[in-house]
């Protein structure tokens, strides 16, 4: 028990440090959380702005596509692919591009280019998803190459074709590089 | 000195598997590969003689670069003269169809990897922008049995309902070398109308800073059909094609021949990414346009 002030003063002072301590520690904690949220919304910022630039430096090529002109449209991707010859979006674009003019080896060969340097491509969440057309010229291009290579199963070019199919469908399938 | 027989023996052997051996090593057997000409003699030359002596190197024989005039070529081939091709797409089925020729591989080069398309372009701007539109203007082919450079657009006006004889004011076809590229700047500097244009040209000389692509707009376009392939006589010994169809196979970038002192990178020369090995099926396409062109080899008189 405090003896004199000088213990009354002390004592009074304990418990008001004790009483400060979850405020103080609570505070700590929302500042800490703050900036773990920053963080969060830099990242989500900066993929966003990713998106947009990538649909705005493609947006020429995708034009040309919807209205049709596809020789165009690969030409265009072409003079893009020299500027950056590592982004994933120009292989994608032009597997989808490859696979409405027919040439389903080399349209799944761009997809599996662009999906190796980013895999957003084949999820279902990315809003750079393009799942579906992946899917799609991958279950043709088991149906087709696989077929002929049945038929001549020494060809091999035919499974080379074929592997890529399957590292698609892998991909697809969820697995890792 | 020595001059016992033992000795006399030994040298006499020496010398005999010496020479025998440098016997050997002089008359590796020799084949001939008729190479269709591109745009010149000179361009062939620079594009496909350190691919014949990468050839040489990995097969074991001496291979010939022999340049030919693709009129010419279908005579010297029934001839004998060649052991191996290396044609355009619509001499590999004549080819095929008259002579038994064997597929071997097929070249990858450019978008579409062993195939391309032909197009037909005008110039952006002209007020020329849907294929009806041609009818009645100057139109450019390129040479008679270029498969994307005459038959593809040949057979697409035809598909589209313009027949090329009456509906075009006139067309015609450039001389000399370099037809394609002849073609294509017509286009562009108003001597044609419209031209027939290989899409695969169109890529190179927009990779190669010639022209840009929104300087033309395409007005149609043909499936897309297998372009330059190596072929073998039938003649000729099978082991020997499945070597050569190996070498070819497993070219890769970084693969180099020595010619005249220097040592060249085999595909960079040649202007290729590489083969692969296609089969005649693939060629189907070529023959359902040639048939409905009425072109060798199911031409009409």
């Amino acid at each position: 028990m405090p003896k004199d002030t000088l213990d009354r003063a002390l004592f009074a002072l304990l418990l008001l440090s004790l009483a400060a301590l979850p405020v103080v520690l609570a505070g700590e904690d929302s500042s800490a959380g703050r900036r773990g949220g920053d963080k969060a919304m830099e990242r989500r910022m900066a993929y966003q702005a990713r998106v947009e630039l990538l649909r705005r430096v493609y947006a020429p090529v995708e034009t040309l596509r919807d209205q049709g002109r596809l020789p165009e449209a690969l030409l265009k991707l072409d003079q893009l692919a020299r500027q950056y010859p590592q982004e994933a979006h120009g292989h994608i674009l032009k597997g989808e591009i490859l696979g409405r003019m027919g040439s389903l080896d080399q349209a799944v060969a761009s997809y599996v280019q662009g999906v190796r340097l980013n895999a957003d491509y084949v999820d279902d969440k990315s809003p750079l998803s393009r799942r579906s057309e992946i899917e799609k010229t991958a279950e043709e291009g088991v149906r087709a190459i696989g077929a002929d290579l049945k038929l001549y199963p020494e060809n091999r070019s035919l499974a080379a074709a074929l592997k890529n199919v399957n590292y698609l469908r892998s991909r697809l399938a969820g697995g890792c590089e | 000195m020595p001059s016992t027989r033992p000795f006399r023996l030994f040298l006499i052997l020496t010398l005999f598997f010496l020479l025998a051996g440098c016997d050997r090593q002089e008359k590796r057997p020799t084949y001939k590969i008729g190479y269709m000409i591109c745009n010149s003699e000179i361009e062939t030359g620079e594009r496909f003689l350190p691919l014949t002596r990468y050839l040489s190197d990995k097969v074991g024989v001496d291979f010939v670069f022999v340049p030919v005039d693709t009129q010419e070529f279908e005579k010297r081939f029934k001839s004998g003269e060649f052991a191996l091709t290396h044609t355009n797409s619509l001499l590999y089925v004549i080819l095929k169809e008259r002579y038994a020729l064997e597929l071997v591989a097929s070249e990858k080069r450019g978008q579409f990897g062993t195939r391309t398309a032909g197009a037909i372009i005008a110039r952006a701007g002209s007020g020329i922008t849907r294929l009806e539109q041609i009818r009645g203007k100057k139109m450019a082919f390129g040479p008679m049995l270029a498969p994307t450079g005459y038959l593809a657009e040949y057979d697409l006006m035809l598909r589209s309902g313009i027949d090329p004889e009456r509906d075009l004011a006139h067309y015609s076809i450039p001389s000399g070398s370099f037809k394609h590229e002849k073609v294509i700047y017509g286009v562009l500097h108003g001597k044609y109308d419209v031209a027939a244009a290989p899409i695969l040209d169109l890529e190179v000389m927009a990779r190669e800073g010639k022209i840009a692509p929104e300087e033309f707009v395409v007005l149609g376009q043909s499936p897309i059909v297998p372009y330059c392939t190596f072929g073998a006589a039938r003649t000729t010994d099978p082991a020997l094609v499945q070597k050569v169809q190996k070498a070819l196979l497993e070219l890769t970038p970084e693969a180099t021949a020595e010619l005249d002192g220097q040592r060249l990178k085999v595909l960079k020369a040649a202007g290729i990414d590489g083969f692969e090995q296609l089969l005649d099926k693939d060629y189907d396409p070529i023959r359902d346009m040639a048939r409905r062109v009425k072109m060798p080899p199911y031409q009409e008189y």
